[in-house]
């Protein structure tokens, strides 16, 4: 059964958190909530656990208004940032005393709990206390407690965030298998838009209380419903270049000392003429040896060398700057002269006072 | 360099072996004492190996037995001791045990309460609390002596006990306040998704993992209503109520002390709180609620 968020407003005193969340989560799929710190991910997360109420709105499993019932009874399971495991229990307790309060018979505890630490191979470590564990076998003990009871709803609270880098590509991984294995729908929130991309079927990108964009990944980076997300979305950040319009089917750019350079766009997709924010990825700026025509000139400022690729910083006009993502053979130097052109299919057009996305 | 090492380690040894030796020294003396038969009591020089070993003083206080002294020619019974030394003892456990009970129950709910619920004036309680704990006792007790005696309450165990809880009990909240604050608030959160009430959050989850917070707090409770002497003073007035601190006084009789007697209630005070205190150290020790959260 989906779960329904229907207008969920939260606010702690005057300060609103949360303003308007409308959201559905099919079934057994992966949903992340991503967003900067303070968005209200976090927030909403704990609304859904029942830790904190919602101002207003309602929340529905199925039919069943699940939002007046206390945490315990809407049998969610919930994954800390901090793993919050229980200090003086090992981890055999830890993960069975979910099933424990319920009144499971003694057998029957132990019987799932060792089947749980089977999967997560973590069954040499039941006998052990928390502080006896490392950091990611800590955060397998807290999926095991989520996992043991089979809920119909996972809650992942950043539960990546306090591991080592490596690992925790590791446990991305291992959170997606187990998530297929379960079928359990799961909310995940992160910061990260990078795990957000890898593991979600669908984010919600939010910012101040507000859902931005609610989508598949794919969506969500191709159509980014407006320069919030397409700037959160994406590493290294899409660049925006402001003060461009649009005119007789083209896109102009002001280059400084009056030079302009236009770029031909799809009669469908020109639109009108009207002044436009232009957002491009770093990914798609195409950067030229030599002059080219309606290029921008620029010059290289800086060069960083990821391994497979450079990302290049570029001035041009004003002292405005673009970061262009090329291969890494490139011969480029810092002062060099160079002409960028854009790929017109893959530029997105921004109306420059409401950040809006022109061609969704 | 090695030389300087070797005289700084010489000197911090020499310190501690001073201090220990402070410390123990009236311990050591009561012990000696109380073992020794009368005579050996004031015999000069004096001596920390008893010459004569007796266990006469301890005997008489645990039986009860009546004791007489010499006044002009005569033996002359003794007026108190040490026939009330079992009941002083019995009352002191009383007191003692039941207001550390009444103060550990009351401040953990307490300090449960302010550092979980929001209400007002919860972040001061704790500070009041303190504040209250900072008057000095000779200040309360005579007020609490008025309170006692209209309650109908004075010479009875009862006004020791409530006592001992006003001073006891402020102390406790404020410590197990500054414990429960350090209790990750996510333990709990996991364990009400897990299913459990707040009264089993409390008890599966809270208790324990401020049991050293707990224990320490019933130490000290034990220890103020244990040595307690001004209020046990004020309030009781007939011998048999007494407590520990104020019966032993009764060695003292005018022209006559009995040093003997004296030295082993010391010693029969101190023993139970030191092996409790040896027992509970190992709870004390800090950290027990380390690696519940994070790495």
């Amino acid at each position: 059964m989906a779960i329904r968020l229907e207008h969920i407003y939260k606010s702690f005193g005057p300060v609103p958190v949360l303003k308007d969340v409308d959201l559905e989560f099919p079934e057994r799929e992966f949903i992340t909530l991503v967003g900067p710190s303070g968005c209200g991910k976090t927030t909403l997360l704990r609304i859904l656990a029942g830790l904190e109420t919602a101002s207003s709105g309602a929340i529905y499993h199925g039919a069943q208004r699940v939002s007046d019932l206390a945490p315990g009874k809407r049998d969610v399971a919930m994954v800390f940032q901090s793993y919050a495991l229980y200090p003086h229990m090992n981890v055999h307790g830890n993960i069975g005393y979910g099933l424990k309060v319920r009144g499971t018979p003694r057998d029957e505890i132990d019987r799932r709990v060792r089947e749980v630490a089977r999967v997560l191979e973590i069954e040499h470590l039941l006998d052990r206390k928390p502080k006896q564990l490392s950091g990611g076998q800590r955060q397998r003990v807290a999926l095991g407690r989520a996992m043991v009871r089979k809920p119909w709803l996972f809650l992942m609270d950043e539960p990546l965030s306090n591991l080592d880098a490596k690992l925790r590509v590791t446990m991305r991984g291992e959170l997606k298998r187990f998530h297929l294995r379960l079928e359990a729908t799961t909310v995940y929130v992160t910061h990260d838009q990078l795990e957000a991309m890898t593991m979600s079927d669908k984010i919600a990108v939010m910012d101040q209380g507000v859902v931005q964009q609610y989508a598949t990944p794919a969506e969500i980076y191709d159509r980014p419903a407006n320069t919030f997300v397409a700037g959160f979305i994406g590493s290294p950040p899409m660049n925006f270049v402001a003060g461009a319009a649009i005119a007789d089917g083209r896109v102009e750019i002001a280059c400084g000392n009056g030079a302009r350079a236009r770029i031909a766009l799809s009669p469908l997709a020109a639109g009108a003429d009207r002044p436009v924010l232009l957002g491009v990825r770093p990914q798609d700026l195409r950067v030229h040896p030599s002059r080219q025509d309606d290029a921008i000139a620029a010059r290289v400022s800086l060069v960083q060398l990821l391994g497979s690729e450079k990302l290049i910083d570029l001035s041009f006009g004003d002292g405005r700057e673009l970061t262009a993502q090329v291969k890494a053979d490139a011969q480029l130097a810092v002062g060099d002269a160079v002409w960028l052109t854009f790929d017109p299919s893959r530029l997105h057009l921004f109306d420059p006072d409401s950040g809006r996305n022109l061609r969704p | 360099m090695k030389v300087f090492d070797l005289i700084r380690s010489a000197l911090a040894w020499l310190t501690l072996l001073l201090v220990t030796f402070l410390m123990c020294f009236p311990l050591i003396w009561a012990m000696s004492t109380s073992v020794k038969p009368p005579k050996d009591v004031m015999a000069t020089p004096p001596r920390v190996i008893p010459q004569e070993f007796t266990i006469e003083n301890y005997r008489n206080l645990i039986t009860g037995k009546q004791q007489y002294f010499r006044a002009d020619q005569a033996y002359v019974p003794t007026t108190s001791a040490p026939q009330h030394f079992t009941s002083w003892f019995a009352n002191s456990v009383i007191v003692s045990v039941g207001s550390t009970a009444i103060s550990i129950v009351i401040s953990t709910l307490a300090a449960y309460s302010v550092t979980r619920f929001r209400y007002r004036g919860r972040r001061i309680i704790p500070y009041f609390s303190l504040l209250g704990y900072m008057i000095p006792s000779i200040i309360l007790v005579f007020p609490m002596f008025m309170v006692m005696s209209e309650l109908r309450l004075t010479n009875t165990l009862w006004s020791l006990t409530f006592g001992y809880v006003s001073i006891t009990l402020p102390f406790s909240m404020w410590l197990l306040w500054a414990f429960f604050r350090g209790i990750p608030v996510e333990l709990e959160e996991a364990a009400m998704i897990d299913g459990a009430s707040r009264l089993r959050v409390f008890i599966d989850i809270v208790l324990p993992s401020a049991l050293p917070g707990i224990i320490a707090a019933a130490i000290f409770s034990l220890i103020v209503s244990w040595n307690d002497f001004l209020f046990a003073r004020v309030f009781i007035n007939s011998i048999e109520n007494l407590p520990l601190t104020v019966g032993v006084m009764h060695f003292f009789e005018g022209v006559h002390v009995d040093w003997g007697l004296m030295m082993a209630s010391a010693v029969l005070m101190t023993v139970p709180m030191a092996v409790l205190f040896m027992l509970m150290q190992r709870h004390l020790v800090a950290g027990f609620g380390a690696g519940a959260v994070k790495g």
